[in-house]
């Protein structure tokens, strides 16, 4: 039993009141990589610090957009995470939130924010229409957002409910804490 | 009224077909006599194709099937002929103490154009961008005719009939 | 009033003369050696959306503006072409995704109306109270980033704490907090849950609370008032010709509203005020938006009354031909299996015709264009959005501002860029 505090507040990975289940298989991938990568203390410090403050920038597309915004509110608050300090600015951000449909249109610009941002950078793709394209298989919309940006977590749902949104969050931080490093570093950006 | 061709009620709606080279003058004539002061929406229909499949089985209304109506019996039934590939739908509303609806229709073949009412009701300049960038539809006359919605270098107009959905394959995890 | 004032906002009309929707730089006014041009977004720092605006500055004064849009362009109408009468229902949600239910009921209003269905009343009160929550929902958001934008930052947290609080009561009906896809052509989709009214009139009872707290921090602020104030004039006729409605077009001075003026569902057994002001600025129209949201809860109230009731009553329509029949039918009935089974596989079709049906959205007049060719599938599905309308007096209500104006001025108007784009 791993001591991340997704298993240890006994959410397992599938969402399911299930007590006799062990961990799910995100704990225990997230676990086996952290013994894996041995981070040395430091590494450990550097990444509490990381994933204590992870800046959002402001990009909200469209329906999943509001769902984001509510993630701010009182209810949601992820103030409590560190995060509540969205930024307009690319340069400052450290979490870029696809939510909402991506166009071909739009793609050059989400591009050229993501290359803006300075790294350590983690994307999360919210909902179904940035993961895949949701329910848009057309002419105009990309069929997700990972066509064009490297993606950490994605997170399905139409839109998805602000809790599931901050469940990405924590196992993006989990992640982060694992040392597990960011989507470019596994994937490669392309020049 | 200047340039209506015909004019039809259905499901308590009026449309007024106009000939498209007297739109203008119909259009002025309803604003400034009629008092259809707003332009509620400017629509362009692609009839390619209809009437071509023949719809069988029983349609769904609230009345039933009647047994006398050809096409309730699993026969084809076609629906009725269009004039003309495109239809330009103008919707009118009257703001006023007695408010009314009209519908004003063009129809036109695919290279026709229509005038642009623009200088009738300002509202029309996006709405008949949009007509141009999703069906192609011409408007003479009007300011700023672009793609409002596409991409500028984007070719075609996605909406006709003869333009393909787009998209790519969804493939399932099962399969090879 | 009369339905259009004869006061005068401004004399003459301010909409720009070579194109409608470009406001284009005054070399009488402006030094064109002077001018900086900026373009806004379309990643932008405020909340309506993937909007670009092509801006030519004076210092701090606007000279020109253009507004690029498409960025958000789904093709909602051509994909709903493909799919039948009963799936594409799940799509207008997604359109003005603030207004979900506005644009699905528009939708649905129009299908109806080619079929010749009749709708029982339950459903329809029931549809016009979530309409009406809807709305509210819609403003509080508006509320919540506009002031957000203008600078009243405290606003966003105390708008969006009633608004998860509306959203509760979606979810209670509809099983979502958004996109609740609830309605269906006949009815609603399933039956209102038991304590649905009376939650809801706990809602009613602490909303005007709210209401009366957020004008009490926002009405008589100085610094709100210097930025609502006399900024993003719009004259009732400018308003008329460039097609304005809904709360813009109230807040002009206009006493127009769908809902009154021409009504649909049951709002002709309801009572309720319409909210007209006279100035046209940004000011009046975030009164008219505060106004509407206690006008939205009186109708709510009145609607739990009548759908307690109607207790009992059915939810959806009897045609079979149209609307699934009781599962429990389908152990003893062979017609019920077989209406049934066509209607899931094949859909069922809606007879030959055109229909243009119109309601009031939180934004505007929203309507929906519908032709079929008497199949499965609709033939032409077209949405007039509100807000394609509103984004077109941008040009006409920014003239004279500053840059900072701009951002109110786009406030006020209320687009989103999902309604507009389509």
């Amino acid at each position: 039993m791993s001591d991340r505090p997704l298993a240890k507040a006994g959410l397992q990975s599938e969402r399911v009141l299930w007590p006799e289940r062990g961990p799910g298989v995100f704990e225990r991938e997230v676990a086996e990589l952290e013994d894996a990568l041995l981070l040395t203390t430091m590494e450990k410090a550097v990444a509490w610090a990381r994933s204590s403050s992870v800046w959002p920038d402001t990009f909200g597309l469209a329906c999943c957009a509001i769902e984001m915004m509510s993630i701010v509110s009182s209810r949601y608050d992820i103030a409590r995470f560190g995060m509540e300090r969205f930024s307009s600015s690319p340069r400052q951000a450290d979490l870029l939130i696809v939510s909402g449909r991506v166009t071909h249109k739009m793609a050059p610009a989400i591009r050229q924010v993501y290359d803006q941002m300075l790294e350590p950078k983690w994307v999360i793709a919210m909902g179904a229409c940035a993961s895949s394209g949701g329910m848009f298989n057309n002419y105009t919309i990309l069929q997700g957002v990972d066509k064009i940006i490297p993606v950490d977590i994605h997170v399905p749902g139409c839109p998805p409910r602000p809790e599931a949104l901050i469940e990405g969050i924590v196992r993006l931080h989990e992640k982060i804490r694992a040392g597990v490093p960011p989507a470019y570093e596994i994937r490669g950006v392309a020049e | 009224m200047p340039g209506v061709v015909e004019s039809r009620e259905a499901l308590g709606e009026t449309t007024l077909v106009v000939d498209p080279a007297r739109l203008v003058d119909a259009c002025l004539h309803l604003r400034d006599e009629d008092g259809f002061n707003v332009l509620s929406d400017v629509t362009a229909t692609d009839y390619l194709g209809w009437g071509e499949q023949g719809v069988a089985g029983y349609i769904g209304t609230g009345s039933g099937r009647d047994l006398n109506e050809p096409g309730s019996q699993g026969l084809a039934h076609v629906p009725s002929p269009k004039p003309k590939r495109f239809s330009v739908s103008y919707h009118l509303l009257r703001v006023s103490d007695d408010p009314a609806r009209v519908r004003v229709q063009v129809w036109l073949d695919d290279g026709e154009s229509v005038a642009t009412v623009v200088p009738v009701w300002p509202a029309a300049d996006w709405f008949e961008r949009e007509a141009w960038d999703m069906l192609g539809v011409r408007f003479d006359g009007h300011p700023n005719l672009v793609r409002i919605l596409m991409p500028e270098d984007w070719e075609g107009h996605p909406l006709r009939k003869d333009y393909p959905l787009g998209g790519e394959p969804v493939r399932f995890s099962d399969e090879d | 009033m009369a339905i259009v004032p004869s006061t005068r906002i401004y004399e003459g009309t301010r909409i720009p003369q070579r194109v409608p929707t470009i406001l284009d730089v005054d070399p009488r006014k402006h030094d064109p050696g002077d001018i900086l041009r900026v373009n806004f977004g379309p990643n932008h720092p405020s909340t309506h959306g993937v909007l670009r605006l092509i801006v030519d500055l004076d210092g701090e004064a606007i000279a020109g503006i253009e507004a690029v849009i498409g960025y958000l362009h789904t093709g909602f109408e051509k994909t709903m072409e493909q799919k039948s009468w009963w799936k594409s229902v799940t799509y207008p949600a997604r359109i003005d995704y603030l207004g979900f239910h506005a644009n699905e009921l528009e939708y649905v209003l129009a299908v109806e109306k080619l079929l010749g269905i009749e709708v029982p009343r339950r459903a329809t009160w029931a549809r016009m109270c979530l309409a009406e929550l809807n709305r509210i929902h819609s403003h509080l958001v508006w509320l919540g980033t506009s002031a957000l934008e203008i600078g009243a930052i405290s606003m966003f947290w105390y708008a969006f704490d009633d608004r998860d609080a509306v959203l509760d009561l979606f979810e209670l009906a509809g099983g979502a907090r958004f996109h609740t896809r609830y309605v269906q052509a006949g009815g609603l989709a399933e039956d209102l849950p038991p304590g649905f009214t009376g939650e809801t009139r706990k809602f009613c009872e602490a909303m005007p609370r709210s209401v009366d707290e957020y004008e009490a921090i926002l009405d008589k602020q100085k610094i709100w008032l210097e930025r609502t104030k006399g900024i993003g004039l719009l004259s009732a006729e400018d308003a008329l010709a460039l097609g304005q409605s809904g709360p813009v077009l109230r807040a002009s001075g206009v006493d127009w509203d769908l809902r009154r003026n021409m009504p649909y569902l049951a709002y002709d057994e309801v009572a309720f005020d319409v909210p007209v002001y006279a100035n046209g600025d940004v000011y009046d129209r975030y009164k008219v938006r505060m106004d509407e949201m206690r006008e939205s809860v009186r109708i709510v109230e009145q609607c739990c009354d009548r759908l307690d009731e109607m207790e009992g009553e059915p939810w959806i329509a009897d045609d079979r031909k149209v609307v699934l029949p009781p599962r429990h039918e389908l152990q003893t009935s062979m017609e019920s299996l077989i209406y049934h089974f066509k209607i899931v596989t094949e859909g069922y079709r809606v007879p030959e015709g055109e229909v243009y049906v119109v309601i009031e959205s939180p934004r505007g007049e929203a309507g929906c264009y519908v032709v079929s060719d008497g199949g499965a599938r609709p033939w032409r599905v077209s949405f007039r959005a509100p807000s394609f309308a509103a984004l077109q007096a941008t040009a006409t209500a920014v003239q004279g501002s500053l840059v900072a104006d701009m951002v109110a001025v786009a406030a006020s108007l209320d687009f989103l860029m999902g309604d507009t784009d389509r």
